[in-house]
């Protein structure tokens, strides 16, 4: 999951990241911007990969920090701060996804990169291309179908696939993240995967 | 094994979440399955299909610009003022101290008191007092002794155990410094080493505090409770002195099995601890533990990984020697 660099990377980040919580605490602007630092990236990859867009991505880190920023004196180190922080993240993530799911119902909609909406299933007209991938089915356009079955779960689903397929991290610490039981999260990533094999079927 | 839990488990061994038997306990079902077969393959699929959609690292400008943009919302935001920054501090500490059951212990003695007095004046004097001082924080407030209320200790300045016995001289500050002995049983005493294990500014203080909440630990002496469990793992994961989080490490050894909080922090330390004593020391304490496959994880991990081949070494050698683990 982690490579050795990333690993090294953590190890050194970690031991002054006590130091910076509680300086982040007792007010320091720059103890709260070094810990910013050392989260944006994860974060901003994880809100953009859920939503697929750049522009919520972008609202998510802002109002998750904000909150971080409002609320780190209540940080008591039962946890990691990355877990801590991801919690925060989730949390708003999941608010997204779920306006976004009011606002497009069953539409399978993705946002292209100007920022604008397309219905994916529309924009490919001839169903029978999928039977032969690896011909006629580019890696750009595959990839929008996936985007598009995952925005089909639900956003609790769609969250726990994330964080165990794309971040890789463990059933149990999914459960902590979204204030659930290990058994709840494993329920819940099995029927994401169930549905989502459905979605998929026409594609292997 | 019926289709539908091998369906289930299918799942969770393509995401390494499977304990060992079960897996072996599936193989032979898939072996005897067709249909539980192409079950695994198309999750197999769906899995390599999943990649076609990638994590992306966020580009620089974008970066820079959401960054820019928290900047100023941030800069918006005026400062706390110092009383507002107290005041959450007292209620960590008091958390931290896990303090609540003592002030519910209290709450009943108020309230047995007050029944067995059974006076209308009394009771109503009591609702009073409480509502002019806001209950629960006064309940805390009460639930510790005035000489040790952690909101008056300024810092914690020396530890001594004497030889041979349970009697402790903890000497803190407070307007004035202070000094008070008693029992490790003690749970003023307790309070002020949990206390120094996590705020004392010396690491030698910290060193002796943690040294002997570990002590009590592997003695098995009242560690049952979660609060000096919670302050060695907080010391584990945060202390910035080796030897203050080598002594936390020794003391949570009994729990690794039981606990898996307590496993967690010791895998943690073995995955990102900077100093290579400790992640050693954690390999050496880690258990088999037969339903958490974490803990085999976290070992090829370390032994594939760590920079420093000596660990790497022992990792591979605990993964071999131990089968249960494997």
């Amino acid at each position: 999951m982690d490579g050795p660099d990333r690993a090294q990377e953590r190890l050194q980040a970690r031991a002054p990241e006590m130091e910076l919580i509680r300086e982040a605490q007792a007010g320091s602007r720059a103890a709260f911007d070094a810990l910013v630092r050392q989260y944006e990236q994860q974060v901003l990859r994880l809100a953009l990969h859920l939503t697929g867009s750049e522009h919520d991505a972008e609202d998510i880190y802002q109002e998750a920090f904000l909150k971080a920023f409002r609320y780190i004196g209540n940080f008591r180190f039962e946890c990691s701060f990355y877990t801590w922080i991801y919690r925060i993240v989730t949390n708003l993530c999941l608010d997204q996804l779920r306006r976004k799911k009011t606002r497009r119902e069953d539409q399978a909609v993705v946002i292209d990169q100007s920022g604008d909406e397309i219905d994916v299933l529309s924009s490919i007209s001839d169903q029978r291309s999928f039977s032969n991938p690896g011909k006629e089915l580019d890696r750009k356009v595959l990839g929008e179908r996936i985007q598009a079955a995952l925005s089909k779960l639900t956003p609790r689903e769609r969250m726990v696939f994330e964080l165990k397929h794309y971040q890789g991290l463990r059933l149990r610490t999914i459960g902590e993240m979204l204030n659930t039981t290990e058994e709840t999260a494993k329920n819940t990533l099995f029927r994401a995967t169930k549905k989502l094999r459905t979605q998929l079927a026409g594609l292997r | 094994m019926n289709c539908e839990l091998a369906h289930e488990r299918i799942v969770l061994a393509a995401y390494g979440e499977l304990p060992d038997e079960q897996i072996h306990e599936l193989d032979r079902h898939l072996a005897a399955c067709t249909d539980c077969s192409q079950e695994r393959e198309q999750l197999q699929a769906l899995k390599t299909l999943a990649t076609a959609y990638p994590m992306a690292d966020p580009d620089p400008n974008f970066v820079a610009r959401s960054r820019m943009r928290l900047d100023e919302a941030l800069d918006a935001i005026p400062p706390k003022r110092w009383y507002e920054r107290l005041g959450q501090r007292v209620v960590n500490n008091f958390s931290n101290m896990q303090a609540a059951p003592a002030a519910a212990v209290l709450l009943l003695v108020v309230g047995a008191g007050a029944g067995t007095l059974g006076g209308y004046e009394y009771a109503e004097a009591r609702i009073a007092h409480a509502a002019g001082q806001g209950s629960a924080e006064q309940a805390k407030l009460d639930a510790s002794p005035a000489q040790t209320a952690p909101a008056e200790i300024a810092n914690i300045s020396s530890i001594e155990r004497e030889p041979n016995s349970e009697i402790v001289h903890v000497t803190f500050n407070q307007l004035v410094p202070q000094h008070i002995q008693g029992s490790l049983d003690d749970p003023s005493i307790r309070q002020l080493l949990l206390l120094a294990s996590e705020n004392a500014t010396s690491p030698g203080v910290r060193d002796d505090s943690v040294g002997l909440l570990a002590a009590e630990c592997r003695a098995g002496h009242g560690c049952k409770g979660e609060g000096v469990r919670d302050a060695l793992m907080i010391a584990l994961r945060y202390d910035k002195s080796v030897t203050v989080r080598e002594k936390a490490l020794e003391g949570l050894q009994p729990y690794v099995a039981e606990d898996m909080r307590v496993r967690d922090a010791v895998l943690e330390a073995l995955l990102n601890d900077s100093d290579a004593r400790i992640r050693t020391a954690a390999i050496s304490i880690l258990e088999p533990v037969e339903a958490d496959t974490s803990v085999r994880q976290v070992l090829s991990t370390v032994a594939s990984s760590d920079h420093n081949p000596h660990i790497r070494t022992v990792s591979r050698q605990v993964l071999s020697r131990a089968p249960e683990i494997r």
